[in-house]
């Protein structure tokens, strides 16, 4: 259960792109074909490595929907990363994107990691949206990009990865304050964290207490 | 535009209050206001705000009139004042006054309460709560602590509508949440808003714990001190059960993320303190309603409930819980009764369906060398000689859960059943930790024999039902338990079973001995010894026969089924009993088979009357309530409540189910067991359907068996068919006994009247039906008697009326015989008279007599010639007629032969008629 870092994603992204679909890859490695709307959000964890330090993620799925939006919009502020998530077979949810990002820039922290994913790669057959236009995208509004398959598991394991790799090089730059739960990144505790720091708490204290 | 908004509001209080003494409050709160909101300086303004929010919080009235037309006033103060401090702490402490309850003289309840009213107007002003959520981020400690006040009072009162505002409200939720990081009076307030805030709004206890409020919570209850801290433990245990309260998703996170040892820590008891404080009971409870709620998974409609469930089960297991479980609910006894109970509840819960916690649970051991014992036999004692009867309640669940589906655990500990000499039962100790399982389970069982004490009786019947059920090898195996008969009696041995029956009847017995004022005081007793009966006969035949192997079981039943003095559940559990005696019945003894079960039945209850039971106890309010209301209850968190309080939350649990029958009732008729008997009743019509539909085996028509067998003589084979007949003669007598009795029920089902005091109506009926015969018959003799005697009658008339005529006749006869006699005799005296003096006297009576006669031969001579002449004249036509029947070859001589004679004997006749 001791974690050295704890970082909080959501995923986000028009209905249907395969949201869901890509935790559950990611948590339980499974794809389920027929997935349920997702009502409001839903949480998923798993404990990663990286640079030898053992990572926990814990990942709010939030629905699609336009009517959820205001509940789901609640998550964004305290979250360290976010994947935007749009289907290369449907134009429509590429097209969203802006407005998508326009959310997380207002409502999120400054400096959330967004890893822009096109999903169901497998699908190249029905594909509607070329790679070159996902990474002309991402490269515009500084996202890192990556086209995956909640199905295959193609790339799945990777952007979850990547993104967690980049947060924590944000945190060995110094830009984040990792002592405000507010930015979605926690010091992990090995037992118990010191009396419930104040806001100004050196940020590395909580280090020492992780392997 | 304000000015319009006043006038609005005034004319609903108007209408409301009336106007004559509101005016005046009126008038000064306008006055107060309008140097609010259109004052020149500062220090007025602020003046103004201090009175208006000091007569505010003091008078109903003045909230009233705040209420109706300060609210738009004090929001725009809010707004556009932002700079000055004290203007916003007056106007956000003005508000808290208009929301807070004055409780000065209590008023009728129909009263219209300015709090409540001002609570709704305020929420439904649409830019408050954007507004309130940012002064939150104010840095004077003053404002965030009065918008807390005011948000917390907003929620208690509409709750569901701040709720669904403050969803959409960007970023709503992490400020409050923020306030769990402010300085002690701010976090604790937050606490509370936060409960309310979090109460079934799924999205809000998600978002809630999103924003990290899981590690808050279990930071300041470290803080606090764990159990041992005061209510603001409480509060953070109450808002940790209203994020994970029928929320799978949450309760994965919490185990995902920090854990469960936080909340096991809270359960440990440190120290050796054998005080409890009311704060520390009220914790405690309050953590082990988490624990409940983990162990519950989810709310019922979550797929993913179960599998959550089970996962928390494993976590909380790998962490000790049970150990924790078992130090609260089973080995402090210096704990609340309160606290043992819901920690009892938990062990229930998390080895329901589990085997291998049930395998834990029955290896555990308790106690300290050499007074160790397993945990099974110190729970059983709890059942046993506990004075609550919660504790006996939770007890007998953590029971219940470890004999479900566990065959193996049923073995267990039914192989320990061994009964002792009835010395040995004496001279034991309670607290002997070396006795078995067993020997404590039969000596409680058996313990209502001495001194009458069924419920110690009836609470080991309850945990021998759970071993029992489902649990054929347990059930044959119970049943060769002979129980020796006491001291007193020195009887013989008789069969558990029988014991268990005759404490069934000794507990109504005593009960109508006692009289109304107890009658609930046993029904319970009846009711846990019933359920083991049906438990027991469910399935096995030999339980069956063992029951019917005293005639007086059946009889007692019947009687209890049709008792009218007992509850609807006895009543429905006696006929559930029955029902068992017909459908597990093996038996072809007569007098002891399923027909005869079902015609007694059908004879002394009625069969439309015995189903009626069935209907009557599944109305009945324990069974319609079993797996109901759910809804939990949190407790009060005045500091100021005694110990007696938390004793009474039990009591009153109780009396609120406490209806017709007694409370605990509604724990032994778990889900389990009124799903059981409802398919037992399916089955009860069923087989008692089919016992109607088919006759006796040994009178049915096989074909070949009417045939003559080879080398079978007439006689033997006339023998046999008779015998055969008379068979079937027999059978339908029975037929015709049971349809009539059937027709009856029948016919009283259409009719809304129901009658518990029936008799043996088929038999009278049947008896009713032959006398009816026999009555038409004789009638109909009589009849023909009648008809015959009034044509008696008629003759009888006929002669009587000829007699008369005839007496008349004969009078008439005699008469003029007497006259002529008279006249004979008159005239015989003249003649006489005559005769003497007629010399004398009449000298020519002679010459008279000489005279007559000559004039009398005369005259018959005159005839006599006229007699010859037509003598003359018939013999010429005799003449001729003889000679012409000569002619006609007659024989003349033998027809006139007799004319004479027949002239002679006419006049005989006549003659004898008038002799007489």
């Amino acid at each position: 259960m001791s974690y050295a870092y704890l970082f909080k994603y959501i995923i986000i992204g028009d209905t249907g792109v395969g949201k869901s679909c890509l935790l559950l890859q990611f948590t339980d490695k499974r794809f389920q074909p027929v997935h349920d709307l997702t009502i409001g959000v839903e949480f998923g964890a798993r404990m990663i490595t990286i640079d030898n330090k053992p990572i926990k993620l814990q990942i709010w799925d939030t629905a699609g929907q336009e009517s959820f939006r205001s509940i789901t919009r609640s998550y964004y502020r305290g979250a360290a990363g976010a994947l935007l998530v749009y289907d290369i077979t449907r134009r429509e949810t590429f097209n969203h994107l802006a407005s998508w990002l326009e959310d997380a820039r207002q409502h999120a922290n400054a400096n959330m990691t967004i890893m822009l994913i096109g999903n169901k790669c497998d699908l190249a057959h029905r594909r509607a949206v070329s790679t070159e236009e996902g990474e002309q995208f991402a490269k515009e509004h500084g996202l890192i990009f990556m086209e995956a398959s909640a199905k295959t598991a193609q790339n799945v394991e990777e952007a979850f990865i990547k993104t967690a790799a980049t947060i924590y090089k944000k945190i060995q730059d110094g830009l984040f304050d990792v002592s405000n739960e507010s930015y979605g990144i926690k010091v992990g505790y090995g037992g118990i964290p010191g009396p419930s720091g104040g806001r100004d708490g050196p940020s590395a204290a909580g280090r020492g207490c992780c392997n | 535009m304000k000015m319009d908004l006043m006038s609005g509001y005034k004319g609903v209080v108007g209408l409301v209050f009336g106007n004559e003494n509101s005016s005046n409050e009126d008038r000064y709160v306008e006055r107060l206001l309008d140097r609010i909101n259109n004052g020149k300086l500062p220090d007025d303004r602020r003046n103004a705000i201090t009175e208006l929010q000091a007569v505010v919080s003091e008078n109903r009235a003045f909230q009233l009139a705040f209420g109706a037309m300060g609210l738009p006033i004090m929001l725009s103060v809010l707004k556009e004042e932002r700079n000055d401090v004290e203007m916003v702490r007056g106007a956000l402490e003005t508000l808290v006054s208009a929301l807070t309850p004055i409780n000065h003289a209590k008023g009728s309840s129909n009263e219209v309460q300015p709090d409540l009213m001002n609570t709704d107007l305020l929420s439904r002003e649409a830019e408050s709560i954007p507004l309130l959520l940012s002064l939150l981020e104010e840095d004077d400690f003053y404002v965030r602590y009065y918008t807390l006040q005011i948000l917390t009072a907003l929620l208690s009162n509409s709750r569901q509508r701040l709720q669904e505002t403050i969803l959409t409200i960007p970023r709503g939720i992490t400020r409050l949440m923020d306030m769990l990081m402010d300085r002690e009076v701010i976090r604790n307030e937050a606490l509370l808003l936060l409960t309310h805030l979090t109460r079934e709004a799924e999205e809000i206890q998600k978002i809630v714990v999103f924003e990290g409020a899981y590690e808050k919570i279990f930071s300041i209850i470290r803080e606090e001190g764990n159990s041992d801290g005061g209510v603001v433990v409480q509060d953070c245990l109450e808002l940790l059960n209203n994020l994970i309260r029928s929320n799978a998703s949450n309760q994965v996170l919490l185990r995902e993320t920090i854990g469960l040892d936080s909340l096991i820590l809270i359960l440990k008891l440190r120290g050796s303190s054998y005080s409890f404080t009311q704060q520390k009971t009220i914790n405690l409870l309050s953590a082990l309603e988490t624990i409940k709620l983990l162990l519950k998974g989810g709310s019922e409609a979550d797929p993913g409930k179960d599998a959550n469930k089970q996962t928390n089960k494993t976590v909380l297991v790998q962490k000790k819980v049970l150990d924790h479980l078992l130090i609260l609910g089973v080995e402090s006894q210096w704990v609340p009764v309160a606290v043992r109970c819901a920690a009892l509840r938990c062990i229930g819960d998390l080895i329901a369906g589990d085997s291998k916690n049930l395998d834990l649970l029955a290896s555990k051991v308790l106690g300290e060398e050499p007074q160790v014992e397993p945990a099974l036999n110190s729970l059983l004692r709890i059942i046993l000689r506990t004075s609550s009867m919660q504790e006996f309640i939770a007890a007998d669940y953590v029971f219940k859960n470890f004999c479900e589906k566990n065959a193996d655990g049923q073995a267990m500990l039914a192989s320990t059943l061994i009964p002792q000499p009835y010395s040995m039962n004496h001279s034991f100790l309670d607290e002997d930790v070396n006795m078995s399982f067993g020997s404590m389970l039969l000596h409680g069982l058996t313990l209502g024999e001495n001194n009458g004490d069924l419920e110690t009786c009836s609470r080991a019947a309850s945990v021998l039902s759970h071993i029992l059920k489902d649990n054929l090898q347990c059930k044959e195996r119970v049943l060769r338990i002979q129980i020796e008969a006491s001291m007193q009696t020195l009887g013989a041995s008789e069969p558990l079973m029988h014991r268990m029956v005759k404490y069934l009847a000794l507990a109504s017995s005593m009960k109508s001995k006692d009289g109304k004022s107890n009658a609930t005081g046993n029904s319970y007793v009846q009711a846990i010894i019933l359920k083991l009966l049906v438990t027991w006969l469910a399935d096995c035949p030999n339980a069956v026969h063992c029951f019917l192997d005293a005639r007086p079981h059946l009889t007692y039943l019947l009687e209890l089924v049709s008792n009218l003095s007992e509850t609807v559940c006895i009543r429905g559990f006696s006929a559930v009993v029955l029902g068992e005696c017909v459908i597990y019945n093996k038996s072809t003894d007569s007098g002891k088979d399923a027909f005869s079960i079902v015609d007694l039945i059908s004879q002394k209850v009625g069969l439309s009357s015995y189903f009626l039971k069935f209907d009557e106890m599944h109305k009945s309010f324990v069974f319609a309530n079993v797996e109901s209301s759910l809804t939990h209850r949190s407790f009060s968190r005045s500091s100021a409540a005694s110990m007696a309080d938390i004793q009474e939350i039990d009591e009153n649990d109780l009396s609120e189910k406490k209806n017709m029958d007694h409370p605990v009732l509604s724990s032994i008729l778990d889900s389990y067991f009124v799903n059981f008997v409802k398919r037992l009743e399916e089955d009860i019509r069923q087989q008692i359907v089919e016992v109607y539909s088919r006759p006796k085996t040994n009178v049915a028509v096989v074909p070949a068996e009417i045939e003559q067998k080879s080398g079978e003589s007439d006689g033997e084979y006339i023998k046999r068919l008779k015998a055969f007949v008379e068979n079937q003669h027999s059978e339908i007598q029975d037929l015709v006994l049971r349809n009539a009795t059937l027709a009856e029920d029948l016919a009283k089902t259409g009719s809304s009247f129901q009658s518990e005091q029936r008799g043996s109506g088929g038999i009278d009926r049947v008896q009713i039906e032959t006398l009816r015969r026999d009555f038409q018959e004789a009638s109909k003799r009589l009849e023909m008697l009648k008809a015959e005697k009034a044509k008696i009658e008629s003759e009888a008339n006929m002669y009587q009326n000829l007699a008369g005529k005839m007496e008349a006749d004969l009078r008439s006869l005699s008469d003029a015989y007497n006259s002529l006699e008279q006249s004979n005799l008159q005239l015989e005296n003249e003649v006489k008279a005559l005769r003497g003096e007629g010399v004398s006297t009449f000298p020519d009576v002679e010459a008279i007599k000489a005279e007559a006669r000559e004039e009398a031969l005369k005259e018959s001579e005159g005839e006599l010639n006229d007699l010859l002449v037509c003598l003359g004249q018939e013999q010429s036509k005799v003449d001729r007629l003889s000679a012409r029947l000569l002619e006609l070859g007659e024989d003349v001589d033998q027809l006139l032969e007799g004319i004479g004679d027949d002239a002679g004997a006419a006049e005989d006749g006549d003659d004898e008629e008038d002799a007489e």
